[in-house]
């Protein structure tokens, strides 16, 4: 039997141009049998709408109605990873799809143009932050049962902080691309297909 | 053969030589309410001819779904009326797909086929053509046949084209069009349009059902005025063929443009306006476009709303006589 696993995720801040689309899939999947696991990752606010606010149920591993759903700590490694698991083993055995809500939490704002403060108190960020992160919580467990030591993990910190920096770097120094690179892949097109750019007199080539 | 016998040739032809083809959409299984699948299903198998529920921006995304993993998708919207459900799937995922992703990832194997234009009695929502909708999209194709032989050779292109293409069939020409059509495969390329008749003072242009009418126009003109037209069919709405057009303009110096969709915001304002920019000192009138009025498709009115050839006559010697 193929051991094709398709998932299909919807991240719940934003993505809520789809939620018609969504209920669709699920007849669809659920019609046909798909082996399918539908992932939706609640951080519990679409840009600034809490999920209380917006949702008649919050219940959203429930929202597959007849596909079976799972809540999942999403704080939790160890519990995402066992879920999955159980999901995939699930779909693979030809029982159809599965739906799986992540509950998590978005400690910044939507964007940057959004402080993440006005909807919410800094104290529930805090709050979460301080008890709920989730690599917190693993090396907490992690060092609590001997599996490593703080200076292991420190110096883990230290490599990662390095890694980070070096890519904040590399993108504040790379060049833009040349503004030709505009019209490339609109369509797939050999040769190049020419693009109106917003006067007349300005073409760009999608080159694909 | 007529033009659903030449659609379905040319989706036999399609799941012949590509074990990655399907084709589903609704009702599709029995033949579909056209005819235009009859036969598939048990020559290539129900996983290959299948029926979907009824939702439109399902089947399309599914359609992409399909795509994506790099088999042909060959969805069918049961009416153009219909494809708006869809419009976000196809304007902001499989348009997109290509580029967001910088060429990583895209969805070009797919294409969605869909009964179009005025029927004599479908009212609002049987009788749409929603062309100038996508025309506004880049990244997806748009593709309007007006002939049996037209229809298989430009969806056969729009099958094997590597971008997402949207194939609009006239409804109203399924059993009325038909000739000679080749059983095996050939293409006619995509984003060229055909100068069915050479002519010196006027250009004609339409695509679908409406090239019909302006032929008959031209002739008209012809034996009424002594006036010669020259039509061309544009068949790829988008990208459409700016230069044969342009060229054709320059040599007449007048162009009329015709289709069953509303005036404001057709796709003759896009004709219109590129024309004039690239053509202003060549046209000897005002452009001209003769379309469907700016209501919803009208029921018992459509043989007053429809542009028919004496509305075109008339616009063409207004034009003659600026």
């Amino acid at each position: 039997m193929r051991k094709m696993l398709a998932a299909v995720s919807r991240v719940l801040s934003g993505a809520s141009q789809k939620p018609g689309q969504i209920f669709e899939a699920y007849n669809m999947a659920a019609l046909w049998k798909l082996p399918c696991i539908f992932i939706c990752e609640n951080n519990r606010y679409g840009m600034g709408t809490s999920v209380e606010r917006a949702a008649a149920s919050t219940d959203y591993y429930k929202r597959g109605d007849f596909i079976p759903g799972l809540r999942v700590d999403g704080m939790d490694i160890l519990c995402v990873r066992e879920a999955t698991r159980f999901a995939a083993a699930y779909c693979r055995s030809g029982k159809g799809p599965i739906l799986m809500e992540l509950q998590t939490y978005r400690y910044h704002g939507h964007s940057m143009s959004d402080p993440g403060v006005s909807y919410r108190t800094r104290e529930e960020i805090q709050e979460v932050r301080s008890k709920s992160d989730p690599i917190m919580l693993l090396k907490d467990r992690m060092v609590n049962s001997n599996l490593a030591s703080v200076e292991e993990l420190k110096e883990i910190d230290v490599e990662v902080r390095k890694e980070i920096e070096d890519a904040a770097q590399f993108a504040t120094a790379d060049p833009e691309p040349p503004l030709e690179e505009l019209g490339y892949h609109i369509y797939s097109s050999d040769p190049p297909f020419e693009v109106r750019g917003a006067n007349q007199w300005i073409k760009f080539k999608s080159v694909s | 053969m007529n033009l659903f016998q030449s659609v379905t040739s040319a989706l036999d032809n399609s799941l012949a030589k590509d074990p990655t083809a399907v084709i589903f959409g609704e009702d599709v299984a029995f033949g579909g309410v056209f005819r235009c699948t009859v036969g598939l299903r048990d020559k290539y198998g129900k996983d290959r001819v299948f029926n979907t529920p009824l939702c439109e921006q399902g089947i399309v995304g599914f359609g992409i779904g399909i795509a994506v993993t790099g088999a042909t998708a060959i969805a069918e919207i049961q009416f153009a009326d219909y494809i708006f459900p869809a419009f976000d799937q196809i304007v902001n995922e499989a348009a997109k797909y290509r580029y967001r992703s910088g060429d990583l990832f895209n969805c070009g194997s797919l294409t969605i086929r869909s009964p179009w234009g005025c029927v004599g009695h479908g009212a609002l929502y049987h009788s749409q053509s929603p062309e100038a909708f996508f025309a506004h999209c880049p990244g997806i194709k748009v593709v309007i046949p007006r002939s049996p032989f037209q229809a298989k050779g430009l969806l056969l292109s729009c099958i094997e084209d590597k971008n997402p293409c949207i194939f609009f069939e006239p409804k109203i020409l399924y059993r009325a069009a038909a000739e000679e059509v080749p059983i095996e495969p050939y293409n006619i390329p995509l984003s060229q349009a055909e100068v069915i008749q050479e002519g010196s003072d006027v250009t004609l242009v339409a695509w679908g059902t409406q090239v019909h009418v302006i032929r008959e126009v031209a002739s008209m003109a012809k034996e009424k005025l002594g006036v010669s037209c020259e039509v061309i069919d544009l068949r790829t709405i988008i990208p459409w063929d700016v230069d044969t057009i342009c060229k054709s303009v320059i040599k007449t110096g007048r162009l009329l443009i015709s289709h069953e969709a509303p005036l404001t915001g057709g796709f003759a304002s896009e004709i219109s306006s590129t024309v004039q920019e690239e053509c202003f000192l060549n046209l000897e009138a005002p452009i001209s476009r003769v379309c469907g009025y700016d209501t919803p498709f009208p029921h018992i009115f459509e043989p007053f709303y429809i542009p028919d050839k004496w509305k075109c006559y008339d616009a063409l010697r207004k034009m003659i006589n600026y």
